[in-house]
């Protein structure tokens, strides 16, 4: 079980979060969605344990997360960042095993970051620099460590942070695809998505933040309606709706296999 | 055998026994460091440390044994196409043995000691001469370095002849009747003047020379507050000709330091050479030309010329 | 699209060229240690040199003459000379390594932010001030207090650096040097002034200690500041991996279990230890904190692993290269060996600051 309880954050007299809950099962994705500043990065930063919540706190297996060492916290979950800049020239391979743990032989551990490239189609840039990398390959590569680390640590949780926002529709679809393994392996995924038909297509769970509170959750078909958008982003939509002029949906989107 | 024979013989034999000791003589011996004894045996490649001990050398004819000097000997003119050790404080172990000495002669304070325990290690005799500034620093620095190079005839003729001098010093200093001021001015960094305070060389020379030292009332080369070196009205600014190259009286005298005292008023800078304040055999000599251009309306005498005062300079460094 | 083709490809490029890095640091430096015993402004025949080396492990040593002078300058002078540099060059490099996996900063070189000028002022301080108090202690002990005041001193400043100069976790480069250069001028200013107070004879040099010197090596110092080189050696290797994670940031390092205050904090004591002993035993050297990772980083790769080894390797070559260069370019006298790295290592480091233009907001 791993759950935040009425967790509050703030900054400098500026509320982040107030007072929100999130539960994150096994064998379920949860996406978080909501506008700019609704506290989505700073929520999964508490559910991670990289922030400590001001209010309320966080529980993983029973124990608050605050008593939980790092290192354990790695066997649990696995954390992709928004982005990453590395400051030195590791090589795409390298940074993809720096989540490993100690006890892997170099034969093992080569073996996980192939497996891990080839998940997210970067198999043929393992050997160059992750600086000369594009947006969009930095954020693949690292999620391929993410999932090298979920392996070979054989974390329960994943959590991601905008992990579509640089891809193209093909990649977005991997990783959605990724995301629904994971959960259907027994796994559990906390995805924050700014793109509502992403988190439609890949959640069990929609949890809508706004102003740092929790406004609506539930299954998507529920909870994305026309006065839920309205009240997230203060926009009229349709939804359902068809649009004048070309228009795509990911949903009929389909992968080669 | 006949009786001239046999007297012949006995001449000859004690004239054999007359020569004996000095054959066989002992090695001199210096104390060194910690009460060690050191033994002088051959003081044939010398390497001298500090001005004053080249010269003492060199007075005492042993110039031609000289096989390297420090950085700050820089008389008489032969020892300019000597190889340079360096710095005396920073002296490099190996370049000194690559030089192949049989004696060091360094004034007080050269080193580092690390420095010093490997040539004492290597056998290479290393003597300190002491350092001091005033007339009886000079005289036994003469002393030992002619105990080392056995030339004490020649070493006790020096001393007399510099003990002279500086009694000569002592009748001209007697004619001074109001003593002027002056500071010395080590170098000027960044508009502030670096001076020469009590218990220093020039501190010394001053005394010698009949001069009031200025700053006495700090101790060391230090640099100097503005205003301090104000209150005190120096009469006189002494500055190292070759230490400071453009340093002249325009320059000198612009400094705010100096503004308004007697010294700026009359535009006094009197120009020294590095030999003034090595407490070397020309000391003397020094401390006498410094009174004169402190004190030109006096006339004061010339000290008479020696051996050692009248061998050209190697020119400033 | 092969994958497997590539991957292997890829991570033995990298294990590859970790090794053959090392290995070759490995031959520098055994000839830089060769280079080192063998020249000198004394000039020893290369059969001679053995000889005396064959004589000292039969434990005799000539007693007179040429040959024991040369003894003298083989075990006594260019020995000893020739263990420090070696070590000294090695904490140097690695101890840069870790700063700059500390700070995420490859500019991060001890000398240049103030840690060795920091480490300067202490042992200065100790001499003058504290020495008198240990005195009574047999020397070898009392020699101890002198790395110990040094290592304090580094680790205040690079303590105090990081506070500074890291914000949030990240450190930018202006604020890192910016910083630095404030923490080096003061306790440059600090060692001025102490070294004004004082009487000469307490004191080696001014310029022994901002120019560095390997003059004064002999086994006690040798002795004294092994532990400390030694420290930093071992744990810098343990704690490559965290380092290593570290590179993707603070957040980042935590979140694949890495122990990110336990690993800033030991790395920053283990850097002030090894930076401090080597300041204590041969004044301030720049340069090869900053040189000897960079270029390791471009040909070993930035694991830290290879890299630190690399490092301990190359930055031993690199400063035993120059103190040879430092003691005959001048003989009979000396450069201090920080000329000489500087003369080498301030253009690299222009070079670095031309290369990296866009990153430092040029």
């Amino acid at each position: 079980m791993y759950a935040a309880r009425a967790v509050s954050v703030s900054v400098r007299g500026k509320t982040l979060l107030d007072g929100v809950d999130l539960r994150l099962d096994p064998g379920r994705v949860v996406a978080v969605v909501g506008p700019n500043g609704a506290g989505k990065s700073t929520l999964l930063k508490v559910m991670a344990g990289e922030r400590r919540p001001d209010e309320g706190r966080v529980e993983l297996d029973g124990r608050p997360l605050a008593e939980c060492p790092a290192a354990y916290l790695a066997t649990r979950r696995a954390v992709l960042p928004q982005s990453i800049d590395v400051v030195f020239p590791f090589l795409v391979s390298e940074v993809v095993s720096l989540g490993m743990p100690p006890s892997l032989t170099a034969r093992e551990c080569n073996l996980l970051v192939e497996r891990a490239l080839d998940a997210v189609e970067l198999a043929h840039l393992g050997a160059r620099i992750y600086g000369t990398l594009s947006g969009g390959e930095k954020q693949r590569t690292q999620l391929a460590r993410v999932l090298a680390q979920v392996w070979s640590r054989e974390c329960t949780y994943l959590l991601l942070d905008e992990p579509t926002s640089s891809l193209d529709l093909a990649h977005q679809l991997v990783i959605l695809r990724l995301a629904r393994a994971h959960a259907a392996s027994g796994g559990g995924v906390l995805m924050i998505l700014h793109d509502l038909n992403l988190a439609s297509m890949a959640a069990d769970e929609i949890v809508a933040l706004k102003g740092g509170s929790r406004i609506a959750s539930g299954r998507p078909s529920v909870v994305v309606t026309d006065d839920l958008i309205a009240a997230l982003y203060g926009v009229r939509a349709e939804v359902r709706g068809v649009p004048e002029g070309p228009f795509l949906l990911p949903q009929t989107a389909q992968l080669p296999d | 055998m006949s009786a001239m024979k046999k007297s012949r013989i006995l001449i000859c034999f004690l004239l054999a026994f007359a020569w004996l000791p000095s054959a066989a003589a002992e090695p001199r011996t210096v104390s060194g460091r910690d009460g060690r004894t050191i033994e002088i045996h051959d003081t044939s490649r010398i390497v001298t440390i500090g001005g004053a001990v080249t010269e003492i050398v060199f007075a005492l004819g042993h110039g031609g044994d000289v096989i390297a000097v420090d950085q700050t000997s820089t008389y008489p003119a032969a020892v300019k196409s000597k190889p340079n050790v360096g710095y005396m404080r920073a002296l490099s172990a190996e370049g000194v043995i690559s030089v192949a000495p049989t004696l060091i002669l360094a004034t007080e304070g050269s080193g580092p000691p690390d420095v010093i325990d490997i040539l004492s290690g290597a056998a290479i005799p290393f003597v300190v001469v002491p350092e001091g500034y005033d007339e009886q620093a000079v005289l036994r620095k003469i002393e030992l370095i002619a105990h080392v190079l056995d030339e004490e005839e020649r070493g006790k003729a020096m001393t007399d002849a510099i003990t002279e001098d500086f009694r000569a010093l002592q009748e001209i200093r007697d004619r001074i009747e109001k003593k002027r001021k002056a500071v010395f001015v080590f170098a000027v960094g960044g508009g502030t003047p670096t001076v020469g305070g009590s218990e220093t060389s020039v501190d010394g020379v001053f005394a010698l020379g009949g001069i009031d030292n200025a700053m006495k009332a700090m101790s060391g080369y230090k640099p100097a507050v503005g205003e301090a070196v104000l209150a005190a009205a120096p009469d006189v600014v002494v500055t190292m000709i070759e230490r400071n190259h453009g340093l002249d009286a325009e320059t000198m005298f612009a400094l705010p330091a100096f503004t308004g005292t007697p010294a700026a008023r009359a535009r006094r800078l009197v120009p020294i050479s590095s030999y003034y304040l090595n407490f070397g055999p020309r000391t003397a000599h020094a401390a006498r030309d410094l009174a004169a251009s402190v004190y030109p309306e006096l006339n004061l005498p010339a000290l008479p010329a020696r051996a050692w005062t009248s061998v050209e300079d190697a020119g400033g460094k | 699209m092969s994958s497997a083709a590539s991957l292997p490809v890829a991570r033995s490029r990298s294990m590859r060229r970790g090794t053959t890095s090392i290995a070759v640091s490995g031959v520098l430096l055994l000839i830089a240690i060769v280079a080192s015993l063998a020249i000198g402004p004394v000039l020893i025949a290369p059969l001679d040199v053995v000889g005396i080396f064959g004589h000292a492990l039969a434990g005799t040593r000539p007693l007179d003459g040429v040959a024991m002078r040369d003894a003298v300058v083989i075990l006594d002078i260019r020995l000893p000379r020739t263990v420090l540099t070696v070590l000294v060059g090695a904490a140097l490099a690695a101890g840069g390594a870790v700063l700059q996996g500390v700070f995420r900063n490859p500019l991060a070189d001890p000398a240049l932010v103030g840690v060795s000028t920091s480490a300067a002022f202490a042992a200065v301080l100790w001499i003058v001030f504290g020495y008198a108090a240990v005195a009574w202690l047999p020397s070898l002990v009392a020699g101890f207090a002198l790395p110990l005041a040094a290592f304090l001193g580094s680790l205040i400043s690079t303590i105090l650096l990081y506070r500074i100069a890291t914000h949030e976790g990240r450190t930018s480069v202006a604020m890192l040097l910016f910083t630095g250069i404030a923490i080096g001028a003061l306790a440059a200013a600090g060692t001025g002034l102490v070294i004004f107070v004082a009487s000469d004879q307490q004191l080696r040099e001014f310029t022994f200690w901002t120019l560095g010197s390997a003059g004064g090596a002999n086994w006690q110092k040798i002795a004294i500041a092994l532990p400390f080189f030694l420290a930093l050696f071992a744990g810098s290797l343990r704690l490559s991996r965290g380092l290593d994670a570290l590179a993707l940031g603070e957040a980042e390092a935590f979140h694949v279990g890495i122990d990110t205050q336990f690993l800033k904090r030991a790395s920053i004591v283990l850097v002030a230890a090894g930076v401090g002993a080597a300041v204590s035993v041969s004044g301030v050297i720049g340069f090869i904190g900053l040189v000897i990772p960079h270029l390791l980083r471009l040909s070993a790769g930035p694991m830290h692993r290879p890299l630190i080894l690399g490092c301990i390797l190359l930055g031993g070559a690199l400063l035993t290269a120059s103190d040879i260069v430092a003691r005959t370019i001048a003989a009979p006298a000396e450069v201090p060996v920080g000329v000489v790295t500087a003369i080498l290592g301030a253009p690299y480091f222009l070079y670095l600051v031309h290369r990296n233009r866009t990153a430092l907001g040029g």
